[in-house]
């Protein structure tokens, strides 16, 4: 397996966005190219470094640790944006996705890297609860870049701003329809995750933490439930302005985000054991070298 | 071979004149071609016939680029039956590289009256399609033609010039309209008065897909006419205030000397109706919309000076493309007349080398005659050996001649070594 570092990937993604952010300036097809190159080659960079720290823990990336976890996430956001690059070469994602997928890899070196072992029982139901979790989380980051995006377009269309380096922008109505199904599906991906979460904790009968007053377990519920009433304000309400649906995802999209990654930098520092964290014997930010027990 | 352009263009002669020595349909095109392989029947040529511009193409054996430009001054004086001297003074001529860098810019839209306009290249396309349909193209025109499709591609590739529209309609269709609504199918359109401006726009905005469009007018009679000519309805002037609040697209043309829609107006028009975005293209002047109505939620408003003001910035933006497209026609002419003297010069290498060639396998074959017991290795590899000489001899002679076409068709040079080989032959 070769040796990878978080600094590759890194270091690929910040040129990546250097080449997005010059397409701002100059219209050139080359920065167009190189910058899906370098996001190609820093993607490919953390698939194998996520691969190799899998293989290192015996664990799956999700269940290994939340420096894993937030990696996954970066590497579901840099896979989207990819994708979405091929499609529409033109569409001016990457200037508001690189900054999140930068902060989010950036973030997880100052969280918990050692491999969690405590809740080692159901190991498909824990998949299941840290893939929801993963994935609805995704699509709140999905739904704070649409609604990025969406400002961003409502502001040049109300100060009469051209787009003159050959960029564009995906049309209000789209932006305010893709934005809203991201917050309507993000709610039951949380909801699953947060139910199969509530129910690993009962039934686990380890040296039982406090899992109420667990800062990162408290601060997953208070972001299920504010998305949660987003959700019903978007179902139940009169349809609010697009405008207002956007300013308010961003809000709540980027405090959340923040939430997750400051909750667990906090923890971390902090030293505070949570239910997502290490064992007591394994409080090292370093890789683990050997294997850990698997059920 | 020479290569000459005539033209006459909207920059450089009245329309007045054009429209007389413009070739207006195929068949006075195919007549054109068939009358020029009568009058030149050792040349290749190309007639680019636009609303903007009538040029001629020859490309044919050397002669003086004057008397070539008089005899297709007469060739159009003929073949329209106009007297020269009612245009000769307006037609221009270029030739050799001028001619080269004339077409360039031509297909790069550089010298088009809409600076950056797509349609040229279609233009010259067809030209050249057509050229090569009633036979009058060769190897020149062939090289000239692909060359100058490709510099086009590069022009717009690797600048902005085609970028950002330059007409108000374009600019309210284009780019805001399709940067709010993602389709228009869906979409009601009102049209509130009958200003020009107005019919433009619909036809945009049918382009992009519109179907459902209501004619608001003062006059009910005018009203019924122009739906019927946009395939629309048409509704009392009573009934605005309705179609106001149900409108998603609305285009203003009233000409009528205060607004005469204020935000309460508007605001109680879209009062107990579903929430939608508005898009009002206010083309009047004096404005139809006060523009307070821009502040409402959700309602998009642009007058004629905003548009206005796009267009500008996005001719501006063209004109400041300009130096970069001619950087690229430059490189473009040196290359394509490289590979043209090179190719002038490639009839006298491969002559040469096919004659030296012949000699040592002729001298081979009688050494071999007279050594029959080399063996088969043995021949092979004295014939190698002789290939190596002769090539090797060629070798200064043939780079000084590649060297001296790069700067131009090296007529002492080839002509010396014809002399001196005696190639004409």
């Amino acid at each position: 397996m070769p040796h990878v570092n978080v600094v590759c990937f890194l270091a690929s993604y910040c040129v990546a966005f250097g080449f997005d952010a010059w397409r701002l300036r100059a219209r050139t097809g080359w920065s167009r190219i190189l910058s899906l190159a370098f996001g190609a080659a820093g993607l490919l960079a953390q698939t194998l470094y996520l691969l190799l720290r899998s293989s290192q823990s015996h664990q799956p990336p999700l269940l290994s640790s939340a420096h894993d976890w937030l990696l996954v996430l970066a590497w579901l956001a840099v896979l989207i944006h990819l994708f979405v690059s091929l499609l529409d070469s033109s569409i001016a994602s990457g200037i508001v996705v690189w900054p999140i997928v930068l902060s989010l890899v950036v973030g997880s070196l100052f969280v918990v890297a050692s491999p969690s072992t405590r809740l080692d029982f159901h190991h498909n139901w824990k998949m299941l609860h840290a893939s929801m979790l993963v994935l609805g989380t995704a699509a709140i980051l999905f739904g704070f870049v649409l609604s990025l995006l969406y400002l961003w377009q409502h502001r040049r269309l109300k100060h009469r701003q051209m787009l003159t380096s050959g960029l564009t922008l995906p049309s209000l109505e789209r932006l305010e329809r893709y934005n809203r199904w991201a917050i309507l599906v993000s709610v039951p991906l949380l909801t699953f995750g947060v139910a199969t979460g509530i129910g690993l904790a009962a039934v686990a009968k380890s040296d039982a933490l406090p899992t109420w007053t667990d800062p990162v377990v408290l601060g997953g519920a208070v972001t299920w439930l504010l998305m949660c009433g987003m959700f019903c304000w978007l179902l139940l309400g009169k349809r609010p302005p697009g405008r207002q649906v956007a300013g308010l995802t961003a809000w709540a999209c980027g405090f959340l985000l923040f939430m997750i990654v400051g909750l667990q930098m906090l923890t971390a520092a902090v030293g505070v054991r949570t239910v997502h964290g290490p064992d007591p014997q394994h409080t090292s930010q370093e890789p683990p070298s050997g294997s850990t027990k698997q059920d | 071979m020479n290569l000459l352009v005539l033209y006459c263009t909207h920059q450089t002669t009245p329309l007045a004149i054009r429209e007389r020595l413009a070739f207006a349909s195929r068949e006075r095109i195919e007549q054109a071609y068939a009358a020029l392989r009568q009058r030149f029947p050792d040349s290749e040529a190309v007639i680019l016939s636009t609303c903007n511009r009538v040029e001629l193409y020859l490309a044919g054996p050397e002669g003086d680029p004057l008397q070539l430009k008089q005899a297709l001054s007469q060739f159009l004086a003929e073949f329209h039956q106009v007297p020269l001297d009612e245009f000769v003074g307006e037609l221009k001529a270029a030739s050799g590289s001028e001619a080269v860098w004339h077409l360039f810019e031509v297909i790069s839209s550089l010298d088009s009256m809409v600076l950056g306009e797509p349609q040229i290249v279609n233009q010259v396309r067809q030209a050249y399609r057509e050229a090569e349909e009633f036979g009058a193209c060769g190897a020149l025109v062939h090289s000239l033609f692909q060359s100058a499709i490709r510099v086009s591609g590069r022009v717009r590739s690797e600048t902005r010039l085609a970028e950002g529209r330059v007409s108000i309609a374009s600019v309210a269709v284009g780019d805001f309209a399709k940067s709010i609504f993602d389709s228009f199918g869906d979409k009601l359109v009102l049209v509130i008065g009958a200003g020009e401006m107005a019919e433009e726009t619909l036809r945009y905005l049918k382009d992009e897909g519109v179907r459902d469009i209501i004619v608001v007018n003062r006059s009910p009679e005018r009203a019924e006419r122009l739906a019927k000519d946009w395939g629309s309805r048409a509704e009392p002037w009573s009934r605005l205030d309705h179609w106001l609040g149900r409108a998603d697209v609305i285009v203003s043309t009233t000409g009528a000397e205060k607004p005469i829609v204020d935000v309460a107006r508007f605001r109680a028009a879209r009062a107990g109706v579903a929430r939608h975005t508005a898009l009002i293209f206010d083309l009047g002047a004096p404005r139809d919309f006060d523009p307070e109505v821009d502040g409402l939620e959700e309602v998009y408003l642009y007058d004629i000076d905003s548009l206005s003001q796009t267009c500008e910035e996005n001719r501006h933006a063209r004109v400041r493309e300009i130096d970069h497209a001619r950087q690229i026609v430059s490189e473009e002419l040196s290359r394509f007349m490289a590979e043209f003297h090179h190719r002038a010069s490639g009839d006298v290498v491969s002559r040469l080398m096919e004659d030296w060639h012949a000699i040592s396998k002729d001298e081979l074959g009688r050494l071999f005659n007279k050594l029959p017991h080399l063996s088969p290795k043995d021949r092979e590899a004295i014939e190698r050996t002789v290939d190596r000489i002769v090539n090797k001899l060629l070798h200064p002679p043939l780079t000084v001649l590649k060297d001296e076409a790069r700067e131009g068709t090296p007529h002492g040079l080839i002509s010396a070594l014809k002399r001196l080989f005696r190639l004409d032959g």
